[in-house]
């Protein structure tokens, strides 16, 4: 760009039609300034040079008045655009577009905009065309959401295709090892159920994660409610602030060890409690909580046979899943598990 | 029983824990009892400089990683590997397109039949 302080016979002329511009035009001319959608008016000649731009045009592209006045649009846009945008703006100011031209232009800080650009000649009373009248809509806060719809659509995508995956190992498992078919589709549904419950609580939290104090309510409420066994579930702990992953995999944990307390532990008698509890290790390498699952009371506990769904999900998933330790003990007395996770600093609100 | 994959070692790199649960049973199934899981990028590099594998199966989106760097050191070691993934393509890792890949979710011969020709051309490993 040519240097502004030396000017041109060309540049003071230019100036001098802007300055008549402004004379002829009076009020419109203040109007045009301070409307908020930019626009420029541009001589009818080669280059066509710019005799008028007002705020919210210098606004959209950073440029100061001074830069912008005599200098020629063409040369102006060419700063920033890309290669094709160029035709595009020379068609448009033949009268040659038939569609307004979205454009993507550079701002003088060389930040990239979209903008759709509307070309309307100013003709003479005999049609002659003197002036161009150039007006913009920033398209950079559309073009933003496009992307976004995108991005989410993608997301959703890859999530459904894995809720898929994660439905087909439930349904896999069920039908792993013999059994009636109503027992069957008991286990797949209520895994289902434990699913679709903890996406809920995730989805009233936007998706953040959850506080574990509603986790743990989550995730038991169907055992208080169908065996109406609410005063004999303890629990005692802070709210603690769960990672949505953390939420989906402690989730399916307490509903293992619930299940398998309704079935065989604490909950298969009239007698039996369970107490859960958690403290929040603070440690340098991070924060931990500490979560202990206590069974008292059930009829005497027996060594599992066989290593189903839900000791995999405790002994291995959770380590794998969440990186933390868990122990599985079928004691006599009752069942205990403990589960050690690393977690992000904070309460739930 | 002796089966497809028995004497085998397969690295699983896979963060969701219920689809690693139904890969490990497939696996277990075949016959293959070293099975080795990594959930995260780290997890699998980490693994890959512990000990060698026969093959294994990639699931590309781990959270907020690509598991790329994992395949890339499987390439240069030349472990014969297959991709999952819930999403489409590979985008600017175009390279990776010939690699064998299961949409998630896939069915169980799908994985069955990779593996088949994964090891094909493998040599038993001399100590089982």
């Amino acid at each position: 760009m040519a240097d502004v302080t030396a000017k041109s016979d060309v540049q003071k002329e230019g100036e001098a039609r802007v300055d008549a511009f402004r004379k002829d035009l009076g009020p419109f001319v203040v109007a045009a300034e301070k409307s908020r959608m930019p626009m420029v008016f541009a001589d009818e000649e080669p280059g066509h040079p710019i005799i008028f731009a007002n705020d919210a045009f210098l606004a959209l592209t950073g440029y100061e008045r001074e830069e912008v006045l005599a200098k020629s649009f063409q040369s102006l846009l060419a700063e920033g655009v890309d290669a094709e945008t160029m035709p595009i703006v020379d068609a448009a100011f033949r009268g040659e577009c038939e569609n307004d031209p979205e454009v993507h232009c550079k701002r003088k800080d060389g930040s990239e905009f979209w903008a759709k650009m509307f070309v309307s000649p100013v003709c003479e009373e005999d049609g002659t065309v003197v002036q161009q009248f150039v007006s913009f809509v920033d398209q950079t806060k559309h073009q933003q959401d496009n992307a976004q719809c995108k991005m989410l659509i993608d997301e959703l995508n890859h999530r459904v295709k894995n809720t898929l995956a994660t439905v087909q190992s439930i349904v896999t498992q069920a039908l792993r090892h013999p059994a009636e078919p109503a027992a069957i589709r008991q286990a797949i549904e209520s895994r289902l159920m434990a699913l679709s419950q903890s996406h809920d609580l995730l989805t009233s939290g936007n998706w953040e994660g959850a506080g574990l104090h509603d986790l743990v309510d989550t995730a038991l409420h169907p055992f208080k409610v169908v065996a109406g066994h609410a005063e004999r579930f303890t629990i005692v702990g802070d709210n603690v602030h769960l990672s949505p992953r953390t939420t989906l995999s402690l989730a399916i944990a307490f509903h293992e060890l619930a299940t398998n307390a309704v079935k065989y532990g604490a909950f298969s008698n009239d007698a039996g409690t369970i107490r859960i509890d958690w403290t929040v290790v603070e440690e340098e390498s991070g924060n931990r909580v500490l979560i202990h699952w206590l069974e008292r009371d059930g009829p005497k506990v027996t060594q599992p046979k066989g290593k189903g769904f839900g000791s995999w999900v405790l002994e291995r998933g959770i380590a794998h899943e969440l990186g933390g330790k868990v122990t599985l003990e079928y004691l006599t007395d009752g069942v205990a598990c403990t589960i050690d996770i690393p977690i992000s600093a904070g309460l739930a609100e | 029983m002796t089966g497809l994959l028995t004497g085998r070692r397969i690295l699983v790199v896979e963060d969701e824990m219920l689809v690693l649960m139904n890969v490990e049973m497939v696996l277990e199934d075949l016959g293959c009892t070293a099975i080795s899981a990594a959930g995260s990028v780290a997890e699998g590099l980490s693994l890959l400089a512990q000990q060698s594998f026969d093959a294994a199966i990639l699931d590309v989106n781990l959270g907020e990683q690509k598991s790329y760097p994992v395949a890339d050191k499987l390439t240069e070691r030349g472990i014969p590997f297959v991709f999952s993934t819930g999403n489409g393509n590979h985008g600017d890792r175009s390279d990776l397109d010939d690699r064998p890949m299961l949409k998630k979710p896939y069915l169980t011969e799908g994985l069955i039949t990779v593996f088949e020709q994964l090891i094909a051309d493998m040599p038993m490993p001399t100590a089982a």
